[in-house]
């Protein structure tokens, strides 16, 4: 493999390294603040401007975004048409043609295709123009276009799963911030998972969104014996209101599968084996207003999930409507002299109520795949994924009715500073998930039953633990030990340590 | 999976024998003796198990077979639509084996094809679950109950051999443990099991799949329609259905030559009939075997005017012979009414 030249001088190896990676992080650092500056010192200018002529009166006879070859003119005339003076019937003042303006600009912000920050000049129109009027100003929006294709690969592990995934993002496909999005994964226990969505702005308005998409995917459910094979589409309206609660709905039509059983599934498993379509609509409805979603200190979180499947002219194999309610709450406790430390608290609880599909008298009782599954570091800490609830042989069946309730109390960690995502936790968490009673003689007796089941007999199953949590900006991650105190025969509560990952933890 | 549940079971309320050796084979992990019994305290308090949804299974104290048949159908004890659950049905029920039939699936099944057998659970808990029997080993497990029951009521130990001479049929399958005889009764028995199995079985598998007519009024409403009411969900599975049939027929030819199908089967029927002459059943016997059983499973499901074949190519061979038809009348009089 000896090359004479290159053994020689080195320059060609240089050369075929390409940039060192120093350098160019040096580079990309200075350009930074470079730019950085740039936009401190055009918003301090815009800043005393509009202070100094803030009830000038201004006509905005142009808007011009530069840097955006790849959009479509007329998308972004649905965004800033509105703002100009012609279709105003009066002058604005200086400050609120700005603050039009900005309203705009951050429209194209939440687009996400552009790279922050957005550029705002204003200019006035040469004098030497006739058509121009003295109150007119010119509003030049610079942007920078993100890259239109985004693709991603790598590997995950967490909650006892392993994972390799491709993510493939095509972005403003159509110039008018249309976004596709493709990913394949292939996991342990999630076998194998396609899917594809693509999602548009309605009407240039970034908090009204139109997703379609599809999914195929085969998961392993160790704890109930089998795999679930999906298919479907589905198709989401979402919007965001401007206080900052999230609406969603979605039509959903998916084929499950039950499928692959293991010799040991038990007959309520068997008995469920097999095909079933789920047709359904949903909305979804979440508040945020937590300071730090991984690790709140302050505020609270709640949504709601509400679905209807298999009822009139849905069709499909299932028929039920499904509740969902989680909040959480989460405030700083003040000791003198220990700071840092707070007390968050969550509870979900849900109801699945089984309705009569079409043209039959009686309501189907519900699947193993339609019912709730409690259990697992996500939720109820300190038992097995799944591991609340009826159980049939070693499987987990799933419940239709259950509460889970957790309180955890956050300290800072000796010696590491408070802002780092690291703290203690101790926590009780708990909860009941059961069955509709079935010797009810009709559904209302059936839930009324179980209510007073879930509520009524004794103590939920517990456990108690202590851990530590990692709050990743996109994931928590946590490390518990944890004791189950109470639990129902056949249960699977967890003694010793365990790790979890989740987005939204309990 | 089952590594799993014995992972799991150490965590479980009340922990099994089973996940022992783990921590036997570990003395790394092995947890301090005090620290164990710390831990064995927990949970503080263990209530009674949650009761079991609506939708489970039903018959836990009885035998339940696991069969292609409608929910009426399983209700009444019907015969299966399904020769290859028919088999197994009309096996069990020659031997005297009480059962109960469920509608069910092939996702359901242990080896991915029905019937099988779940036999009947000797504890009154749903934490207690009996091993299902594929159809593979039904037989085996029918010799084995038997013996159990004889064993119960007479204590006399009963020789291999003479359980052996009971069932005739039985004796020389190649799904009996030892089929390395060279009985020449014995190879004509499977000669004439062969027949059964390929050539009136593809001529079944091509008039009922990939005969159009018989497609759309008899497999239809049987295998598809059950189980779900979406169409392009019914038309998938119909795909892969015929799809699954195809493959099945040229995994022996490469073309599927639909006249030497259809001859073939004429033939088999005709040797059958041959062999069972004017006997009730088969090898002269009092009471129906096991073969009489394989040759019931499709004469039953052919003959069945309730199933509404419209392509009659495969039962007019069958009607041919006066014996068959007769055969397969005796045993449905005798055991499915």
């Amino acid at each position: 493999m000896a090359d004479p030249l290159d053994s020689g001088d080195d320059i060609f190896g240089k050369l075929q390294k390409g940039v060192d990676p120093k350098i160019q992080e040096e580079k990309d650092k200075l350009r930074n603040e470079r730019e950085h500056a740039q936009y401190e010192k055009a918003r301090r200018r815009l800043g005393e401007l509009i202070q100094d002529n803030s009830t000038l009166p201004t006509t905005i006879s142009s808007i011009r975004v530069i840097g955006a070859p790849n959009t479509r003119k007329s998308f972004l005339e649905r965004i800033f048409n509105p703002i100009l003076s012609v279709n105003h019937d009066r002058p604005y003042t200086l400050a609120e043609a700005i603050r039009e303006v900005s309203i705009g600009a951050d429209k194209l912000n939440r687009l996400d295709i552009f790279h922050e920050p957005i550029s705002l000049y204003l200019d006035r129109p040469p004098k030497t123009d006739p058509s121009t009027t003295p109150t007119d100003i010119d509003i030049y929006l610079t942007v920078r276009e993100k890259s239109r294709i985004l693709l991603k690969t790598g590997t995950s592990a967490g909650n006892g799963e392993g994972e390799a995934y491709t993510n493939l993002l095509l972005r403003n496909i159509f110039g008018g911030a249309e976004s596709l999005s493709v990913n394949a994964s292939l996991g342990t226990r999630t076998r194998s998972a396609y899917s594809a969505s693509f999602e548009s702005p309605i009407l240039s308005n970034p908090s009204l969104r139109l997703e379609l998409g599809g999914l195929a995917s085969s998961t392993q459910k160790t704890w109930s014996s089998h795999e679930e094979v999906l298919r479907g589409a589905w198709t989401k309206l979402r919007y965001l209101t401007p206080n900052g609660s999230k609406h969603e709905l979605a039509y959903n039509a998916i084929w499950r599968q039950i499928t692959s059983l293991s010799p040991s599934a038990s007959p309520t498993v068997r008995h469920d084996a097999g095909d079933s379509l789920k047709s359904s609509l949903t909305h979804t409805w979440t508040l945020d207003l937590r300071d730090n979603p991984m690790l709140p200190t302050r505020g609270t979180y709640t949504r709601s999930l509400l679905e209807l499947a298999g009822w009139g002219p849905l069709v499909g194999d299932v028929a039920f409507a499904k509740t969902e309610i989680e909040t959480q709450a989460a405030t700083p406790v003040p000791i003198p002299g220990l700071n840092g430390i707070s007390f968050t608290t969550g509870l979900r609880a849900g109801l699945l109520y089984p309705l009569s599909l079409n043209r039959e008298s009686k309501p189907r009782p519900s699947r193993i795949n339609d019912r709730f599954s409690l259990g697992g570091p996500t939720d109820v800490r300190g038992f097995r994924l799944s591991g609340l609830g009826p159980r049939d042989g070693s499987d987990a069946l799933g419940g239709d009715i259950y509460y889970a309730f957790s309180t955890n109390l956050l300290f800072p960690i000796p010696r590491v500073p408070l802002d780092t995502p690291f703290r203690f936790q101790a926590f009780i968490t708990g909860g009941r998930l059961l069955a509709l009673d079935k010797k009810g003689a009709n559904q209302n007796e059936k839930v009324g039953n179980a209510v007073r089941e879930l509520v009524g007999n004794g103590w939920p199953s517990v456990a108690a633990g202590v851990g530590l949590v990692y709050a990743h900006p996109v994931a928590r991650f946590e490390l518990n030990f944890s004791l189950p105190l109470v639990v129902r025969r056949g249960e699977w509560g967890r003694k010793g340590v365990s790790f979890g990952v989740g987005i939204s933890m309990l | 999976m089952p590594q799993d549940a014995n992972t799991a079971s150490q965590g479980k309320a009340q922990p099994r024998p089973k996940a022992r050796p783990n921590a036997v084979s570990w003395p790394l992990f092995t947890t301090p003796q005090p620290i164990k019994r710390l831990f064995d305290k927990f949970p503080l308090y263990t209530y009674p198990p949650n009761e079991l949804p609506e939708r489970t299974a039903q018959h836990r104290d009885q035998n339940v077979l696991y069969l292609f048949t409608g929910d009426d159908g399983a209700h009444r004890g019907l015969p299966s639509f399904n020769p290859g659950c028919l088999k197994w049905q009309a096996y069990l029920k020659f031997r005297n084996i009480p059962f109960v039939t469920v509608s069910s699936n092939n996702h359901a099944s242990p080896n991915g094809a029905l019937p099988f057998l779940l036999p009947a659970s000797s504890s009154a808990s749903p934490l207690d679950v009996p091993s299902p029997v594929s159809s593979q080993r039904i037989q085996r497990w029918t010799q084995d109950t038997i013996a159990k029951r004889k064993g119960k009521k007479n204590s006399s130990n009963l020789s291999n051999e003479e359980l052996k001479h009971e069932e005739p049929g039985a004796e020389a399958t190649p799904l009996t443990e030892d089929s390395t005889r060279s009985d020449p009764s014995d190879m004509r028995y499977e000669a004439y099991l062969s027949l059964l199995d390929h050539r009136i079985r593809n001529a079944y598998l091509y008039s009922l799949y990939l005969a159009p007519l018989n497609f759309n009024a008899v497999a239809f409403p049987l295998y598809i329609a059950p189980s779900t009411t979406n169409t392009l969900v019914r038309l998938s599975l119909a795909h892969q259905l015929r799809a699954a049939a195809e493959g099945e027929l040229t995994k022996q030819s490469p073309r599927i030559d639909v006249e030497a199908i259809y001859q073939g089967s004429d033939k088999a029927f005709g040797a059958l009939s041959e062999l069972l002459g004017d006997e009730d059943y088969y090898f002269g016997e009092r009471k129906p075997g096991l073969f009489d059983a394989s040759v019931f499973a499709y004469t039953n499901t052919l003959l069945d005017e309730d199933l509404g074949w419209r392509d009659f190519r495969v039962v007019d061979g069958l009607r041919r012979y006066s014996n068959l038809v007769e055969h397969r009348e005796r045993i449905f009089e005798a055991y499915f009414e």
